[in-house]
């Protein structure tokens, strides 16, 4: 890649309460190894922590890990949290446990993708690739 | 005197060994391509074939090594019996919603022969929010039952006889002493002596750090809380099982089973000691703990690593810490029945879990839970739960799975499978007691680390194949989850809202006030903090309003940002 280029900015976040994190973990050192620049927020945070975070490290997009269940309120409030800030650019995606069921209401409130767990870590970096790179 | 069998001395049997391998299978074998590498999950090469060779190659012998059930080393069970007298318990790991519809569940799960309930909290309920915090926003019922008060607990058990069940309890690691006490002031307000049942905790906070994530406190001032409802029940309920340290949540995780073993031992060996320092004996204390084994990939793993466990355990409590008492020796365990678990057609997980229960079930495991077939995906329906516990039932009564002790032990291969897991467990655990313990586990990193590697490791063992699944990396599938998630209903978090509300509003606001100042003089004064939890509860102050307590005295944890 040439030196020129931005490097994919990626927060990785826990939003609620849901402890599992290895899915986020392996996640992100995967986002890492495939060249990208990867924060990860720890365990429990608010949607609000997550947009100040966001915004603090200027990422391309933000990459829910959910799997309690919580994610038909968290998600969509996330979403509206981070346009009510002017961050209507950064991209959201989001991974776990998710009944299909769920995926157009999310996708409608602004998830652009919903990655059921299962989905390869190559898919994802792929995705995201695809989706985010070249972005200035 | 050598009891080994004596074709096992004899270099016949090496040269035959070695002239099968070679003339025999080799060629054949290169005729073949390799299917996969035969390697289990923790990193043990797979010979294609066991003889008695391979069981001698660690020495020891049947008396020293293997023994009977019920005596020591214990490989063999921890009781003499075992499910030939005494089958498995039949146990349910149930909670949904709110404490009403729980209570419809658990009656529905008794009529069908469970014989044991653990409920699933709610994470605000784990974590000690009350579900009117802002934490609890989008969470209230949705991985298990709300419990705000001792009023929900009732509810939940309304009409339920606790003595008519084998065992009873729930999680509430990062809780103990709050969760014990709400049982036994369920037993106190029914007339109930706290002998006439049963109760049993997972009660294990350590893992939570590096595994499950329901953490509240530092790990410190969490294991004293843990260890504090072990010293009670040795005085108060000593038949009660107030510990149950796990595996699961840190191999699951991708740790691999024998460090993860390695680590809930160390954890375990870690509330011990603080038994011990407060003057307790290990006869008295070490009956009390038990273990929660896990391993979810390899079959015959599963039973070695169970019949490991017990011999490791029986060797700590015996040799280092000079147990005396057979109890405190003979380890019991609780296991949950898994397979890998796939999204697509889920009702191929029927069969992964059946199996994966049958491997618990001949490495002796007393408690058994079993997932159900929709489990990756939503908290269980009726139907898979009934499955699930069909499931087990089966085990237990068809096929004579039960009907003989240890059936595999002196298979060539499981003995020496549990050499291999024995030695490396006690490798791991010697690893983590030159980094420093259980503690060490957590701050320095260690466990996060063996986890990460571990899972990363799976990954791309599926990712390439190297690790068949079917639906997933052979024959793969889309996931495909049937839209028949159970769910709580819609208005059932504002329905516990209103409850909450109701309780506070008639509650004796002097009595709570006084009780939770208990609490708090307990936090400073290192007194055991079962008592002013049970007068807490019985006031019906709340479990967010007793650990706000512990949060202003101990702090909180603070998440770690590494990966």
């Amino acid at each position: 890649m040439p030196a020129t280029e931005r490097r994919i900015r990626v927060l990785i976040a826990k939003i609620g309460l849901d402890g599992h994190d290895v899915g986020a973990r392996v996640i992100a050192r995967g986002l890492r190894d495939a060249g990208m620049e990867v924060i990860y927020t720890g365990l429990r945070r608010t949607p609000e922590q997550v947009v100040r975070a966001a915004l603090e490290e200027d990422v391309d997009l933000i990459g829910v890990s959910i799997l309690s269940g919580a994610h038909r309120v968290l998600l969509p409030k996330l979403r509206r949290l981070l346009d009510q800030a002017g961050a209507a650019d950064i991209g959201l995606i989001a991974g776990g446990v998710i009944p299909q069921e769920d995926i157009p209401t999310l996708e409608a409130a602004g998830v652009s993708r919903v990655f059921l767990s299962g989905a390869s870590v190559r898919q994802i970096v792929e995705h995201v690739r695809q989706t985010f790179g070249g972005r200035q | 005197m050598n009891d080994r069998p004596p074709d096992d001395r004899s270099a016949a049997l090496a040269a035959a060994a070695q002239a099968w391998r070679e003339q025999r299978y080799e060629p054949e074998a290169a005729r073949h391509p390799q299917r996969k590498p035969f390697v289990t999950d923790t990193g043990i090469p797979l010979r294609p074939l066991y003889t008695p060779l391979d069981v001698a190659e660690r020495g020891g012998g049947y008396l020293d090594d293997i023994g009977f059930p019920g005596q020591y080393p214990y490989t063999r069970g921890d009781r003499a019996g075992m499910f030939r007298t005494d089958p498995f318990v039949i146990s349910a790991y149930s909670g949904i919603g709110e404490a009403s519809s729980c209570n419809r569940r658990f009656r529905t799960l008794l009529d069908w022969g469970a014989e044991q309930i653990l409920v699933a909290m709610d994470l605000p309920s784990q974590c000690g929010y009350d579900s009117d915090h802002e934490m609890s926003t989008g969470e209230i019922g949705q991985v298990g039952v709300a419990v705000d008060t001792l009023a929900d607990m009732e509810a939940m058990f309304d009409g339920i006889a606790l003595q008519d069940l084998r065992r009873v309890g729930s999680l509430g690691n990062s809780l103990g002493p709050i969760v014990l006490a709400l049982f036994a002031a369920i037993g106190q307000r029914r007339g109930l002596a706290w002998s006439d049942y049963t109760v049993n905790l997972q009660n294990d906070p350590l893992k939570e750090y590096i595994a499950r994530g329901t953490q509240i406190l530092p790990a410190p001032a969490a294991a004293r809380l843990a260890a504090d409802c072990v010293a009670w029940c040795a005085e108060h309920a000593p038949h009660w099982s107030p510990m149950t340290v796990c595996v699961n949540h840190i191999n699951a995780g991708g740790a691999g089973s024998s460090r993860a073993t390695a680590i809930a031992f160390a954890n375990a060996l870690h509330y011990l000691d603080l038994l011990l320092a407060q003057g307790h004996s290990v006869d008295a204390t070490a009956p009390l703990l038990h273990m929660f084994a896990d391993e979810r990939h390899d079959f015959f793993v599963q039973i070695a690593n169970l019949r490991a466990m017990r011999r490791i355990w029986a060797r700590l409590m015996k040799e280092r810490y000079g147990a005396r008492r057979p109890e405190a020796m003979a380890l019991r365990t609780t296991v949950y029945g898994h397979g890998q678990e796939a999204l697509a057609e889920p009702l191929n997980n029927i069969a992964r879990i059946a199996f994966g229960t049958l491997g618990y079930v001949l490495g002796g495991a007393s408690y058994v839970y079993i997932a159900s077939y929709d489990e990756a995906v939503s908290t269980p329906s009726e139907e898979s739960a009934k499955v699930a516990l069909r499931t087990q039932q089966i085990i237990a009564h068809e096929h004579g799975f039960t009907d003989i002790i240890d059936p595999l032990g002196g298979s060539y291969f499981v003995e020496y499978l549990t050499n291999e897991v024995e030695r490396q467990v006690l490798q791991a655990l010697s690893e983590i007691e030159q980094a420093g313990g259980a503690l060490a586990v957590i701050d320095s990193g260690l466990g996060r680390r063996w986890m990460t590697e571990g899972a990363v490791r799976r990954q791309r063992a599926v990712d390439s194949g190297e690790r068949p699944w079917v639906t997933v990396n052979k024959w793969p599938q889309a996931p495909n989850v049937p839209n028949t998630a159970f769910r709580p209903d819609a208005d059932a978090a504002s329905r516990q809202l209103a409850r909450l509300a109701r309780v506070k509003a008639e509650r004796d606001p002097q009595r709570v006030a006084a009780a939770l100042a208990a609490v708090d003089a307990a936090c400073g004064s290192g007194a055991n903090m079962v008592p002013p939890a049970l007068e807490a509860v019985l006031s019906h102050a709340t479990l967010g309003e007793i650990c706000d307590r512990w949060r202003a005295h101990f702090g909180v944890f603070q998440p770690s940002t590494d990966f």
